[in-house]
């Protein structure tokens, strides 16, 4: 029996039923681990097994679920030790009569951002029990009952990098149809076809009805052949037990095959029996060959955006002609482009494109940096922006969801190297129309490039939906035919290829006067030519009205309601800057009294008058000062201080931009280096510091949370920084702080160190070798007036 | 949501909050309760108190003198977890890289909110028990109890499959705005303080709390 030849036939195939809950109906205690069932009780293994296969199980899962070495480290066993035995228990009840899965469940740790395991290990712990399983003769793998997608990225990534074996993957979801950690059904089917597994579905959690929905969902966004596995209902808190009998659920299901499920069984509270009489409702039954297409699509772990009206990809994250996001790149500044990417969705952008390439930087490491940070923050897929393939490799492994790689061009080489890359780990495309002959004029020639590059996407594999082409635009003031060329070489992309079409739109306009009317304008004849794709500022109301205006006018935002929320009462433009017109208050007032919008303003006016340094030294910092004594005598509490901060640091960004774009001094007095030591996840108390810091002009290099210890002496030796700040929340990682500080002791690292944190007290700190103990983080101002100046 | 609370979390006395920052609180408590999706699991455990301290029937051993002494008299313990989900982080996450007062806000007004979540469940675990007495919920990191035994506690509750909620290498738990604990069930009428930063042994110690904060570790 091969699983291929079971995918490919017309009839259902029978999966098996619950495991925990029959080992606990056999005698295994609460709290006695199940993963070594088979050490202990491989009796009580084998009879479960057994009972499956002779109630018609075809595929039958080992009782691998938390064989995994961190689970296994409470029970002093090894994945060696255990997974081998699991798995020969199950081949020898399977016999030649069923297939046996290697069961992958979640490790029980939480990856970042939500946790703090990183990726790659998560690939490796999957890896280590892949080997073994495969090794001792498994037939398949089956990753289940997950609740991250980018945990269930991991175990795909790490089966499909040691060995051959079918993956069917499945997540589990709540009623509401998400899962615990907020993934949909689209996202997850999305993401799971495009790394190609073999069949995708849903198990545990809620009973058949429930699931329905779900199952519905996953032949809407897949191509797969679909499973389910629900309990036997809800589990009755008092009892335990489960409220749907055998024969409901047996019929439940079979209604699910006649919609098109293809693999059934049962997960919590099922038994043989409600297998048997699952076998015996589907035995005549065949799946329907429905028609499936799956829609144009990218998406997060979070969200789906469909390719199905125009959809936004912002731009702003980008270092080009841009000097602020330069220096933020060059500080490592996440924090900025997190910002910006916030204020991007805010204004409307569906996707945003990540290009972090800029000479002098390790543009692979910053790029995971900021896709991981930006997926802690947004549910907006990323569109990963390089031209250099390692740099694309490490950003799609990282990446939850189907990004969008931009991009590849009509080059052998660049089509090459990028196109299998794409296709593993299943994101979407975007061809340039061009080559190693440049842009051609003709948008004949154009075409003929997006031809080339749709063929050679097809023939590695990548869906004609998961191709998006770049017509290019040019420059209208130097080349004023190149226009009308760039919108006929679009239309017939998307005419006569049928594929979708990305344009960044800006670049139309460069040298000429009233830019923005120019780029509405093209934007607009572009949209009624097919550009499903506009790269822009969504920032400036102009595009996105041009946007709104489309959908408006081609009956797509029905019933104006999306027109009508944007602009219903009145246009959001006059009414700020008529807010910001009307401040009379003083920079000084406005920090003081934390008025956060207004202090961009009050130094942009102060600016014509006063040079920067004269208005950091003698309006910001003063006033900061008296909001912290203030502060120290009980007069005002912390969430004034951070407000007063907030509108200091507000100012400071202008006056940043200013001098960046001058070319001019820097504001910074010294660099520090912050960060929340190895292990710890709790660092709102030290991104209060870092606010407050940075807002006396102390340059910050923010290493985040739970940060090795080597990161700390590099960070603090690169930027020769004379201050290290270090911050921890628990007991437990307090150790850790110990290391920190003891390494760069070690490393003769020339710098003090300061420490702070909940359960630090001034012993502990002049214990470990730090140099200062801060109470808060108005007192590491101190520190870093005492130390720097 | 109390909102005299998530300004004491804040560090500013309710009395004494300007309206902004009562704004801000108010704001923050709404969005919070809004995102955040508060998700329970209990189950009630045997227990015996040894030498080494607290021994639940699994065989799990709760070890230290501290919770030996709060369960005294008491035969029986529930075992809870309460967590408001990856949500709640994301939202405080969100607002950190924008706005570091509301980010604060937010952070207190999850930490008051997964207590009163605790309350709210608290109630309901009482009800289970007529005429039966209970010393206030103990948790993890209180006293001498170590942080180690989050992740044998979790397990017990099948907490990561049940509401998602996990604890890292280092103990701490994950989603952040999440509590264990224990409540000792008694027949014989306990000493109930009341549990808060007030009864928290790390209190004298607690930075966090000085400075005006909560660790919201709870």
């Amino acid at each position: 029996m091969e699983l291929h030849k079971l995918l490919e036939g017309n009839k259902p195939i029978l999966l098996d039923g619950g495991m925990g809950t029959m080992l606990q109906a056999k005698g295994l205690k609460p709290g006695e681990p199940p993963e070594l069932a088979a050490l202990t009780h491989p009796d009580w293994l084998l009879d479960i097994h057994r009972a499956y296969v002779q109630a018609g199980a075809q595929i039958i899962s080992a009782s691998t679920f938390g064989a995994n070495r961190e689970k296994l480290a409470r029970t002093g066993k090894t994945v060696a030790e255990v997974v081998p035995p699991t798995v020969e228990i199950a081949r020898r009840a399977a016999g030649d009569q069923a297939l046996v899965a290697l069961d992958l469940g979640p490790i029980g740790q939480l990856l970042e951002p939500t946790g703090t395991l990183h990726f790659e290990d998560a690939v490796n712990i999957f890896k280590e029990v892949v080997r073994a399983g495969v090794q001792a003769g498994a037939d398949l793998i089956f990753i289940e009952t997950m609740t991250d997608l980018q945990e269930t990225r991991a175990a795909v990534l790490a089966a499909k990098e040691c060995c051959n074996l079918p993956i069917l993957a499945s997540m589990t979801y709540e009623a509401n149809g998400r899962t615990f950690l907020g993934c949909d059904v689209a996202s997850c089917a999305l993401t799971l076809e495009g790394l190609g597994v073999d069949a995708i579905g849903v198990n545990c959690s809620l009973g058949p009805g429930q699931m329905e929905p779900m199952a519905l969902d996953f032949l809407k966004w897949s191509t797969l052949p679909v499973l389910i596995k629900p309990n036997a209902g809800l589990p009755d808190p008092e009892t335990g037990g489960y409220d749907i009998t055998p024969e409901e659920f047996a019929q439940s299901l079979a209604r699910l095959v006649d919609a098109g499920v293809k693999l059934v069984g049962g997960c919590c509270g099922t038994t043989p029996e409600y297998i048997r009489l699952l076998a015996q409702a589907v035995s005549d039954r065949t799946v329907p060959n429905l028609p499936r297409t799956v829609p144009a699509a990218v998406c997060s772990g979070t969200q789906t955006v469909p390719i199905d009206r125009v959809r936004v990809i912002g731009e702003r994250l980008n270092p080009t002609g841009k000097k602020r996001m330069k220096q933020a790149l060059l500080d490592g500044d996440v924090d900025y482009m997190l910002d910006q990417a916030l204020e991007q969705t805010g204004a409307g952008a569906d996707i945003l494109d990540v290009n972090v390439g800029l000479p002098g930087i390790d543009e692979g490491e910053i790029m995971v940096r900021v896709v991981k940070a930006l997926q802690g923050v947004t549910d907006a897929p990323l569109q990963l922006d390089s031209t250099d393939p390692q740099v694309l490799e490490r950003a799609l492994r990282v990446y939850c969801g189907k990004a969008i790689v931009n991009s590849v061009n009509g080059e052998d080489g660049v089509l090459d190297a990028i196109l299998p890359l794409v296709k593993k780990y299943g994101a979407a495309v975007v061809g340039l129309t061009l080559d190693q002959g440049g842009i051609p004029k003709s948008a004949q020639a154009r075409f003929n490039i997006a031809q080339k590059i749709l063929q050679k996407a097809l023939s590695c594999g990548i869906r004609r939906e998961d191709v998006y082409i770049d017509c290019l635009t040019l420059t209208v003031s130097a080349e004023q035919e190149g226009a009308v060329q760039t919108l006929e070489a679009l239309g017939r992309v998307k005419e006569e290829l049928g594929l979708k079409t990305v344009l960044g739109v800006s670049n139309i306009s460069f040298g000429l006067p009233v830019r923005p009317v120019v780029n509405q304008n093209f934007l607009m004849m572009a949209m009624t030519r097919g550009l499903d794709l506009p790269i822009i500022n969504p920032n400036i109301e102009a595009m996105m009205a041009a946007v709104r205006s489309y959908h408006l006018l081609m009956n797509i935002d029905k019933e104006a309601r999306e027109f009508i929320a944007a602009y219903g009462t009145e246009s959001s433009q006059p009414q700020r800057a008529a807010a910001s017109a009307s401040s009379t208050r003083s920079l000084a007032e406005v920090v003081e009294a934390g008025l956060r919008g207004e202090a961009g303003p009050a130094v942009d006016a102060l600016l014509e008058t006063t040079p920067p340094m004269e208005i950091i030294d003698g309006i910001l910092i003063p006033a900061l000062d008296r909001v912290g004594a203030r502060f120290e005598a009980g007069k005002v509490f912390l969430p004034q201080l951070i407000q007063a901060a907030g509108a200091a640091q507000a100012a400071f960004e202008v006056l940043r931009t200013h001098l960046a774009k001058s070319d001019g001094e820097s504001v910074s007095r010294g660099t520090i280096v912050i960060a929340t030591v190895k292990g710890d996840v709790h660092d709102i108390g030290k991104n209060i510091v870092r606010v407050l810091l940075e807002n006396y002009g102390y340059r910050v290099i923010d290493l985040g949370k739970d940060v090795e210890p080597a990161a700390v002496v590099r960070a603090a030796r690169e930027h020769k920084a004379p201050l290290v700040g270090l911050s921890a929340l628990m007991t437990t990682t307090l150790k850790s702080m110990e290391e920190t500080v003891d390494l760069l002791h070690r490393e003769g690292v020339p710098c003090k160190v300061m420490v702070g944190g909940a359960v630090l007290t001034p012993g502990y700190a002049k214990q470990i070798g730090a140099d200062f103990y801060a109470r808060d983080a108005k007192q590491s101002v101190d520190i870093a007036k005492e130390v720097i100046g | 949501m109390d909102i005299n609370e998530v300004l004491r979390y804040m560090g500013c006395p309710p009395e004494q909050a300007a309206p902004q920052t009562r704004a801000l609180a108010e704001q923050a408590a709404a969005q919070m309760e809004q995102t955040a999706r508060p998700r329970s699991v209990f189950r009630e455990s045997g227990l015996s108190i040894t030498g080494d301290g607290v021994l639940l029937e699994s065989g799990l051993l709760l070890p230290g003198r501290d919770l030996a002494r709060h369960l005294a008299g008491c035969d029986r313990a529930v075992m809870l977890a309460v967590t408001l989900s990856a949500q709640a982080d994301t939202l405080i996450r969100r607002a950190e890289s924008r706005d570091m007062a509301l980010a604060l806000a937010l952070d207190c007004a999850a930490a008051a909110l997964v207590e009163e979540v605790c309350d709210r469940l608290e109630g309901e675990i009482f009800a289970k028990y007529p005429g039966c007495h209970f010393p206030f919920r103990f948790s993890p990191g209180y006293g001498d109890l170590p942080l180690s035994v989050q992740s044998g506690l979790l397990a017990l509750l099948d907490a990561p499959r049940k509401i998602g909620l996990c604890a890292n290498e280092n103990h701490i738990l994950t989603p952040r705005k999440s509590v264990t604990a224990l409540i000792g069930v008694s027949r014989e009428p306990v000493g109930r303080a009341v549990r808060s930063c007030q009864s928290c042994p790390g209190r004298e110690g607690c930075q966090y709390r000085k400075s005006g904060g909560h660790c919201g570790a709870s």
